[in-house]
């Protein structure tokens, strides 16, 4: 019973110490960590934080661009992206059929609809055979096929810029939770290995060529990702450890960096 | 949160005007906000260049979206919670180009540090442990550091940060008691020297 009571009590030291608790919660937490020597030491720990985020120089800096300079810029970037075309706001999925269908209507009107929207300069008008749709088919054909790769590659190379996050937060974490039984808390990152793990198949089935010299990276990742959302949020440190060591071992940190910057071209 | 100016347009005022198209309206909303913004991005990326590149994008999509915007939270939490996202897509793509973690400059923000004092001892004490916590930051999940973020160097209570992440409150208490844990770890030789 007095455990549990003490560990509720741990909870809110942190947010004792953060100055967030009020009236009675608050009362009750100070008068517990006055009587327990650990809550203590681990209230003055987490106090010494607070503090030094609380002197650190960059709450009180100021802009060194004078906000006149900064209306002019924000000003000039509506203006530009106001010039440009509407980007697409759908995914690339639902973009696709629309990009056909633009694709599809200008190799029907072909040569006309062309003319219209892009005179032609005055140069003499060629004199061999007149444009067919055959060709403009096969244009829109290539353009969507290299459509579709470049949003396969750069979906795959979002997925492992998260994934490696995940690995990282892991191999970082040093927060104890039990620190009687040498465990730490891995926080988010197993709902997020899951949440990749669920992902991952959407990666290849669509366009498996396209990213086909991602696979080995990809497999050695799912892999990891398993282990991860295998974990309990409290995890034994040694197994964190290991965890870490295979990762290493893969060199995956390394392939991953190599294969996103290859992805993103 | 910085005040509305009294006798000039609310937030909301200005807001509405933004989502009907006027211009205007972005000036004096960047001059009330655009300071705390940039604090807020600053103490994300730790990177001046880059913190004042996404309170230019804030703004611009604070303007491109502001008909998104109905009403249901201040105007602050919602620039924001703009700005914590821009903060975070900025920072992902800085790491993805390896251009990782780098300290703020020798130089930079020297007056806020000279303001600790003459002692030179005491200025290099302060500076590396200001790199210390910086590394101990960064090393926080992107959702954790956010929390932290708007607590400490934004004074956000706990209300205000979930509104502005959109978190539940039982969620931004547990995070935060996280957060911090994980910061007393990583800063432990420091603080006890």
């Amino acid at each position: 019973m007095i455990h549990l009571s003490h560990l509720r009590f741990r909870r809110r030291v942190g947010l004792l110490a953060a100055g967030v608790l009020e009236g009675r919660d608050r009362e009750r937490t100070r008068a517990h960590v006055e009587a327990c020597a650990r809550c203590r030491r681990e209230y003055a720990e987490l106090a010494a934080v607070v503090a030094a985020m609380e002197a650190d120089p960059v709450r009180s800096a100021v802009p060194e661009l004078p906000v006149s300079v900064l209306i002019d810029r924000v000003d000039r970037q509506i203006d530009r992206a106001a010039a440009r075309p509407p980007a697409p706001v759908v995914g690339w999925r639902l973009a696709l059929p629309a990009a056909a269908a633009a694709v599809l209507t200008l190799a029907l009107l072909g040569p006309e609809l062309a003319a219209r929207l892009w005179p032609e300069p005055p140069t003499p008008v060629p004199t061999g055979p007149a444009v067919t749709p055959a060709p403009a088919a096969a244009a829109s054909d290539e353009f969507l096929d290299r459509l579709d790769r470049n949003m396969a590659r750069e979906h795959t190379a979002h997925y492992l810029s998260e994934a490696q996050d995940v690995l990282l937060s892991v191999a970082g974490t040093e927060a104890d939770c039990v620190t009687e039984e040498d465990r730490v808390d891995v926080g988010e990152a197993p709902d997020r290995s899951r949440d990749l793990l669920s992902r991952r198949a959407l990666l290849v089935e669509g366009r498996p060529e396209a990213v086909a010299s991602a696979r080995a990276v990809l497999d050695d990742v799912e892999m990891a990702l398993r282990e991860v959302a295998d974990l309990p949020s409290c995890v034994r440190r040694r197994d964190v450890e290991r965890l870490r060591q295979k990762v290493e071992r893969r060199h995956l940190h390394m392939r991953i960096r190599l294969m996103t910057r290859e992805l993103e071209g | 949160m910085e005040p509305s100016q009294e006798g000039a347009a609310s937030d909301r005022d200005l807001m509405a005007r933004l989502a009907a198209g006027d211009r205007e309206a972005l000036a004096p909303l960047m001059e009330r906000h655009y300071r705390r913004l940039y604090r807020l991005a600053l103490s994300y990326l730790r990177n001046p260049d880059d913190a004042l590149d996404v309170v230019q994008e804030t703004f611009v999509k604070a303007f491109q979206k502001a008909d998104r915007w109905d009403g249901s939270t201040e105007a602050g939490p919602w620039l924001s919670r703009v700005a914590v996202n821009q903060s975070i897509d900025r920072w992902r793509r800085n790491r993805r180009r390896q251009a990782t973690f780098t300290p703020l400059a020798e130089g930079d923000h020297d007056e806020a540090l000279a303001a600790g004092g003459p002692d030179p001892d005491r200025r290099v004490l302060r500076r590396e442990m200001r790199d210390r916590l910086a590394v101990a930051l960064e090393g926080l999940p992107e959702r954790q550091r956010a929390v932290v973020m708007l607590r400490h160097y934004q004074e956000m209570s706990l209300d205000e940060i979930a509104q502005t992440l959109g978190m539940r409150l039982g969620t931004v208490k547990s995070t935060l008691h996280r957060a911090l844990g994980r910061m007393r770890t990583g800063l432990r030789g420091e603080l006890q020297s």
